[in-house]
C-alpha cells in the first residue's frame, strides 16, 4: 500500500513521452481543449452566480406582488401602511419601477422611480440618490450602457418617452452613474416616482410592488405568511426563495450545456483510447527491452501510470489557466452568451474574479478520470506482451 | 436533480466506474472458476495476464473513489443551500430514503477496496501466491455492493425534489425527536466519553503488548466510540452549542472544514488498525495508533479550549 513516487520512474516516463512527441502533443492538446471549454463554462456560471447572489443580497427580505388572474398588476400604494402594521416588519416601502421598451434601438430599459427623500430599498440606489442630487423632479439618471444607445441616437441632452396615448413625456438627463453591480444597473434609469407613473400611464395611488424589510430573519417566514392572510390575492416572494431560484437557473443551464456535452467527453473517451492503443514498432521494442531486462509488470504499469498522470495534470494546468485568461481578461466572448439573456444592453457585464475549489474539483472529475480510464486497457495491453515476441 | 452540474460529474463518474467494473467482473469470474496454479496451458498464462487488468482497473477505482467521495460529501454539503429547510448535508441526506444507506454503504465500500488492495498487495509481494482465487471472490462480493452503491446514488439523485422541505439537522439530531438517534443521547456522557478515553489507552496497551488482533478489535471498537462521543459530546464543543450534534455541519466553511480532518483522521486509523490483522507488519499498528492519538489530541483541545475560554463545561 506504502507507494511512494519513484523520481527515476518519474523521469523515465517523462522521457517516455518526450520520445513520442507527436502522440504526446495530440492527446495533450485535445485534453487541454476540453478542460479549457469545460472550465470556461464553469467560471462563467460562478461568476455570474457570484453577482446575482450579490445583488440578491441587497434587496429587501420580502416583495409583495398583486396578482390578478395569475398576472401581476398594480398594488394600492395604501397596502403598506396595512404591512406596517404587522409586527416585525421593519419598513415597508412602495416601489414604482417598469420597463420601457426603446422601439428605435430594440432594447427594454429598466425605469426606477424613485423618491429623494424617502429612504431607498436598496443600498446602492440611496448611493446614486445621494451622489446625483436630483434638483427638479423632472430629471433622470441614467446608467451607463444607456447613455450610449442614447447619444448613438442623438438624445444627448434628454430622452422623449413616448406615453400610452402617444404623446411625448421629455426628461432631461441629469447625470450618468457608472457605481454598483453592473449586472443590474446598465440599463437602468432612475427617475421620480411621479414621474415614472406618467410615463406608464398608472394611477397616482398605485404602486408596482411593495418590498417588505424584516429586521430578524428568523421572523421572514412569519411575516410572510400574515402578509398573505391580509392579502390573498398576493403573490408573497421571499429572499431566500429568490437566491435558490437564481442559482437552480444557474445550475441548470450551466447541467443542460454539460449533458451535451458528455457526447463529447465519449468522443474524447474514443479518441485517446484509440490513440493510445496504436503502437509503433518503436515503442514495443522498448517495452520488450525493458521486460527483457526483468521489469515486472506491475512497474511497467506503474510508468504508464506515471505517463498519464503527468500528461493530465499538465493538460489540467494549462487548460484551467487558459481558460482563466479567457474568461476573466477577454471577458469570454461567444461562451457567455449561453448564460445571458437576448438583450443588447444586458451583455456589457464583466465578470468578477471568483474562483473556488468546488470548480477546480468539479473540473478534475470531468476530465482526469476519463482519460486516465482510457489509458488503463491500453497500458495493460503493452505492458503484459511477453519480451521474446516483441523483440524478434 | 439530475441535471445539476456537480451531480451530473459524478453520475459520469460512476458511469465509467461501472463499465470498468463489469471488465473487471467478467475477468475475474473467469480466475474463480478456471484458474489453476499447478498448471502450465496457455489459458493459464492468459488468466494470470487477465489478472493484473482486473487488479489495475481495482486499484483505478479505488484511487478516485476517495477524492469522489470528499467531492460526493461537498456536493451534499454544497446542495442542502438549494433545498429548502436543509442547512447542512444530513437535511439532503434525509431528504430521500436512499440517503442513509447510501452513506453507510458507501463508507463500507471505502474499506472493502482498501482491504482488496491491501490482501492484493500481500500476495505480489510473495514469491508464489497462494490466494489468487480466495482473492477474486472477494472482489464478485465487493463487486454486488458496488453496484448496489451506484444504483442507489442514483436514485438517490434523481429522487432529490428541489421544492419539498425536508428537516434540518438540529431537527434529526435533536434529543427530543422519536429518531434511532435520539437514544444515543439517554446514555450518559461520562459513560460515553470512558469508553472512548478506555478504548484509546487499549489501543496503546495492545501496541506494546503487540497483539494484533487484539489491537485490530480494539480499533474496530474506538471507530464506534468515537463516531458517538464526536455525535453526542465532542461535536457540541466544536458548535460551542450544547444542543447542536449534528455529524455534518463541522464539514463547513464555519468550522474551518474540521470535520474532514477529523473523518480523515478516523478512518485511516480504522484502517491500518483492521488491516493489521492481515500482516505482521508493524507499521499498521503504528499509523493507526498515530492518527488514533492525533484524533484524540484534536477533539479533546475542543473541549479544553472552550473551558479555558469561558470557565464553564457544556
Amino acid at each position: 500500500m506504502r507507494n511512494r513516487i519513484n523520481f527515476y520512474l518519474l523521469e523515465y516516463a517523462l522521457h517516455s513521452l518526450w520520445r513520442q512527441k507527436s502522440k504526446t502533443l495530440f492527446i495533450g492538446l485535445v485534453l487541454t481543449l476540453l478542460i479549457f471549454l469545460l472550465s470556461a463554462l464553469f467560471f462563467i456560471a460562478s461568476s455570474i452566480k457570484h453577482e446575482l447572489a450579490q445583488s440578491v443580497d441587497a434587496l429587501p427580505e420580502i416583495t409583495v406582488q398583486k396578482l390578478q388572474g395569475g398576472k401581476h398588476t398594480n398594488i394600492p400604494s395604501s397596502a403598506v401602511d396595512t404591512i406596517l402594521s404587522i409586527h416585525g416588519v421593519e419598513d415597508a416601502i412602495a416601489r414604482v419601477w417598469g420597463y420601457y421598451y426603446f422601439q428605435k434601438a430594440g432594447v427594454p430599459f429598466v425605469l426606477v422611480g424613485v423618491d429623494p427623500f424617502e429612504e431607498q430599498y436598496k443600498k446602492s440606489l440611496q448611493k446614486i440618490v445621494d451622489n446625483y442630487e436630483i434638483s427638479s423632479q423632472e430629471q433622470m439618471l441614467v446608467g451607463r450602457g444607456v447613455y450610449e444607445i442614447f447619444k448613438e441616437h442623438h438624445y444627448e441632452e434628454s430622452f422623449n418617452f413616448i406615453k400610452s396615448d402617444g404623446s411625448l413625456y421629455t426628461l432631461p438627463i441629469a447625470g450618468v452613474f457608472t457605481e454598483t453591480i453592473e449586472l443590474e444597473s446598465n440599463d437602468m434609469i432612475i427617475l421620480s416616482k411621479q414621474s415614472a407613473r406618467e410615463i406608464f400611464a398608472m394611477d397616482a395611488d398605485m404602486a408596482t410592488d411593495i418590498v417588505v424589510k424584516v429586521a430578524n430573519p428568523e421572523e421572514i417566514a412569519m411575516v410572510a405568511s400574515k402578509i398573505q392572510l391580509a392579502f390573498p390575492d398576493a403573490r408573497i416572494i421571499t429572499k431566500e426563495a429568490l437566491q435558490i431560484s437564481y442559482a437552480n437557473i444557474i445550475d441548470y443551464k450551466s447541467g443542460v450545456f454539460l449533458s451535451l456535452f458528455i457526447v463529447s467527453l465519449f468522443t474524447f473517451f474514443m479518441i485517446i483510447y484509440d490513440k493510445l492503443s496504436g503502437l509503433s514498432t518503436q515503442e514495443r521494442r522498448e517495452i520488450g527491452i525493458l521486460k527483457a531486462l526483468g521489469w515486472k509488470v506491475e512497474l511497467i504499469l506503474k510508468e504508464k501510470f506515471y505517463e498519464a498522470a503527468l500528461l493530465s495534470f499538465v493538460s489540467y494546468l494549462v487548460g484551467v489557466s487558459v481558460a482563466l485568461f479567457y474568461v476573466y481578461i477577454l471577458h469570454a466572448p461567444l461562451l457567455r452568451n449561453i448564460f445571458e439573456g437576448y438583450s443588447v444592453l444586458r451583455s456589457s457585464f464583466h465578470l468578477p474574479f471568483v474562483l473556488d475549489f468546488q470548480t477546480l474539483a468539479l473540473l478534475f472529475f470531468l476530465s482526469i478520470p476519463l482519460y486516465v480510464a482510457a489509458s488503463i486497457i491500453p497500458s495493460w495491453r503493452v505492458a503484459t506482451q511477453e519480451a521474446d515476441e516483441v523483440m524478434r | 436533480m439530475l441535471l445539476h452540474p456537480e451531480v451530473l460529474a459524478i453520475l459520469l463518474v460512476n458511469t465509467l466506474f461501472f463499465l470498468f467494473a463489469l471488465i473487471a467482473f467478467v475477468l475475474s469470474v473467469r480466475i474463480v472458476l478456471f484458474y489453476n496454479a499447478d498448471e502450465s496451458t496457455s489459458l493459464q498464462y492468459k488468466l494470470q495476464k487477465e489478472g493484473y487488468l482486473a487488479s489495475t482497473i481495482i486499484k483505478f477505482i479505488f484511487i478516485l473513489k476517495i477524492p469522489l467521495f470528499l467531492f460526493f460529501v461537498f456536493t451534499l454539503d454544497s446542495l442542502s443551500n438549494l433545498i429548502t429547510g436543509a442547512m447542512c448535508a444530513a437535511g439532503v441526506v434525509d431528504a430521500t430514503v436512499y440517503g442513509n444507506y447510501l452513506f453507510v454503504l458507501k463508507i463500507l465500500n471505502l474499506y472493502l477496496f482498501a482491504f482488496w488492495l491491501m490482501l492484493h498487495y500481500r500476495e505480489s509481494k510473495r514469491e508464489v501466491p497462494r490466494y489468487t482465487k480466495e482473492k477474486y471472490i472477494f472482489f464478485l462480493l465487493l463487486f454486488i455492493l458496488f453496484m448496489i452503491e451506484v444504483a442507489v446514488e442514483f436514485l438517490m439523485f434523481d429522487a432529490i425534489e428541489l421544492d419539498k422541505m425536508v428537516d434540518c439537522c438540529g431537527t434529526l439530531y435533536s434529543s427530543t425527536s422519536a429518531s434511532y438517534i435520539s437514544t444515543l443521547f439517554h446514555i450518559n456522557t461520562p459513560l460515553l466519553l470512558g469508553l472512548f478515553y478506555a478504548n484509546g489507552v487499549l489501543l496503546l496497551l495492545f501496541y506494546r503488548l503487540k497483539n494484533r488482533y487484539f489491537f485490530a478489535l480494539a480499533s474496530a471498537l474506538f471507530f464506534v466510540s468515537a463516531l458517538l462521543s464526536l455525535i453526542a459530546f465532542f461535536g457540541t464543543y466544536i458548535y460551542e452549542l450544547p444542543t447542536h450534534h449534528c455529524p455534518f455541519c463541522f464539514l463547513q466553511k464555519e468550522y474551518y472544514y474540521v470535520g474532514y480532518l477529523l473523518y480523515a483522521l478516523l478512518f485511516t486509523s480504522t484502517f491500518y488498525g483492521v488491516a493489521s490483522t492481515f500482516t505482521d507488519e508493524k507499521r499498521g499498528m503504528q499509523y493507526s495508533l498515530l492518527y488514533a492519538l492525533i484524533y484524540m489530541f484534536i477533539v479533546s483541545a475542543y473541549v479544553l479550549s472552550y473551558y479555558f475560554k469561558t470557565g464553564v463545561w457544556l
